[in-house]
């Protein structure tokens, strides 16, 4: 059309959709990346633990974001139906939910023989009682039998919560700064990228620091060194997809690489800064883990800066 | 098979909103916090001495491949095989991604304090509405059942608005469509709409 044309950003889906994606993606790949852990690299009980439950946490935190700002709390119920993937198989919150769901009973399956052992869990006053009860102790002995199943299970919801993050926001057409298939994979790699810096805070500070995870905490830390500068490749490729194109993905263009909290914040302090801390670390070590443990807070911070600058600067383009 | 779309002349609006007051009335909308079925946007456009007017309709396009419909969660939002997308007010839970996918703004929240409001500003006893929801256009569904025209069209002082069948080679608005006047809005984006418009003359001089 010959008319008029205006670009507008949208305030329906602001800072708690933003948390939404970083809590879904962060806790689906803590929780896949710990059972992965467990299953094929050194059983860890304690990592599981913490993995399944900052998981189950995490998602529940990002879930109650969505689920405070519905307009009919009671309607979730259609969404929660399992055979909304018949019925909508083509709605990204269909199969997120899903996914967030059988992702948080398979994780908490494959915790359960973890937490029957666990001397904190065994201490802890209702948890206790219940987890003596008969059925609890059946289940977990089947769950223990049927642990790498249940696992897989998990993961590949967790996998699927995480990649749904980026989905969710590809399916709306109008805005390229969305609409692109980078945004899964940014996403996909940022999640796991945060997921690697919330392990190594969690065995740097709260699994109190054993000589025989050390090999582990290395692996995470080159793990999450390579997903940064994977990371940082695929904004390389979004500045440049960005500035020509459509006005939509150039206006975004301009908001996203005018804005210090995004040059600074994100792409500085939250992926080059704990780029280079995690490069000294893995090629020449650090004598204290306070470093690692200031990239991993810095990860977590940048983790949340992507998301929110993404949901704040897509543009739609008006015919009027 | 009936499509139904709609022919908007940008030449012959004159900016009375009456559309919008016969939708609200109609349909009942939110109209105490700006909310709109349909809303004219009035305009500016030129430079020193040589300014005129615009007045711009917008609507749902009741899209043939509507992204607000493929991202509902609870398919809520409908099409039925006249094309009208519709939106079940009971199965909605308003999470708002159709407001996030729709190219043309076409949908805004209908919260439990505005269905209170509702039976306060349109009276109890003849207030439809029971549920919050993610609102839109819906040709006035209701009415065209009956074989009237939307509030819109049958408002309309300017006859800026013509609504018909495109599947009808006969009908005003298949031929202003098929003859190319009439075109649609953001068609590279692959929606499909319904609502084609015909350009404003005076501003392409």
């Amino acid at each position: 059309m010959d008319v008029t044309t205006s670009f507008m950003t949208q305030d329906i889906w602001t800072w708690w959709l933003a948390l939404y994606l970083y809590f879904g993606g962060m806790g689906a790949a803590t929780l896949t990346t710990t059972f992965l852990t467990d299953m094929y690299l050194k059983p860890h009980p304690q990592l599981v633990l913490w993995g399944a439950w900052s998981g189950v946490v995490m998602l529940s935190l990002g879930s109650s974001m969505l689920f405070l700002h519905l307009l009919d709390h009671m309607a979730v119920i259609h969404v929660l139906n399992p055979m909304v993937l018949i019925n909508q198989p083509h709605a990204w919150i269909a199969w997120g939910t899903q996914f967030i769901l059988w992702m948080m009973v398979w994780g908490v399956l494959y915790a359960l023989p973890h937490m029957m052992e666990s001397p904190f869990f065994m201490s802890i006053p209702i948890v206790k009682d219940v987890l003596r009860w008969s059925f609890i102790q059946k289940t977990g002995r089947t769950c223990r039998e049927y642990s790498k199943l249940c696992g897989w299970l998990a993961s590949i919801n967790g996998i699927g919560t995480v990649v749904y993050t980026g989905l969710l926001l590809q399916s709306f057409p109008a805005v390229a700064l969305w609409h692109n298939p980078g945004v899964p994979l940014l996403f996909t790699v940022s999640a796991f990228s945060t997921a690697m810096a919330f392990l190594l805070l969690v065995l740097n500070l709260a699994i109190k620091k054993r000589e025989e995870d050390r090999p582990l905490r290395v692996f995470y830390e080159r793990v999450d060194l390579i997903l940064i500068a994977v990371e940082l490749v695929i904004l390389f490729s979004f500045f440049f997809y960005l500035q020509r194109g459509s006005l939509s993905a150039s206006v975004s263009a301009e908001l996203l690489w005018n804005d210090w909290g995004w040059l600074i914040g994100f792409i500085g302090f939250g992926l080059l800064v704990p780029f280079f801390l995690e490069l000294k670390g893995v090629i020449k070590g650090w004598s204290t883990p306070i470093p690692i443990m200031t990239a991993s807070v810095l990860v977590l911070i940048g983790g949340y800066l992507l998301r929110h600058y993404f949901m704040y600067a897509g543009v739609y383009v008006r015919p009027w | 098979m009936t499509r139904y779309a709609m022919v908007i002349d940008l030449n012959t609006c004159v900016g009375c909103n009456a559309c919008m007051a016969a939708c609200a009335m109609e349909n009942q909308t939110p109209v105490w916090k700006n909310q709109w079925r349909t809303y004219v946007h009035d305009t500016e456009i030129g430079t020193g001495e040589d300014i005129h007017r615009r007045f711009f309709p917008r609507l749902c396009n009741h899209c043939s491949n509507p992204p607000c419909m493929s991202v509902c969660p609870t398919g809520a939002t409908y099409q039925m095989d006249n094309g009208i997308v519709r939106v079940n007010e009971d199965t909605c839970m308003g999470c708002g991604a159709c407001a996030m996918a729709c190219p043309y703004d076409a949908r805004y929240a209908v919260t439990y304090s505005d269905v209170k409001k509702g039976k306060e500003f349109f009276g109890a006893e003849g207030f439809l509405r029971k549920s919050p929801s993610m609102d839109k256009c819906n040709f006035c569904a209701q009415r065209v059942e009956k074989g009237e025209q939307p509030a819109c069209v049958e408002t309309c002082v300017g006859s800026a608005r013509q609504f018909g069948d495109l599947e009808d080679p006969e009908d005003p608005i298949a031929k202003l469509v098929a003859s190319g006047t009439a075109r649609p809005l953001l068609p590279h984006l692959g929606t499909q709409p319904n609502v084609y418009y015909i350009d404003d003359l005076k501003r392409r001089g």
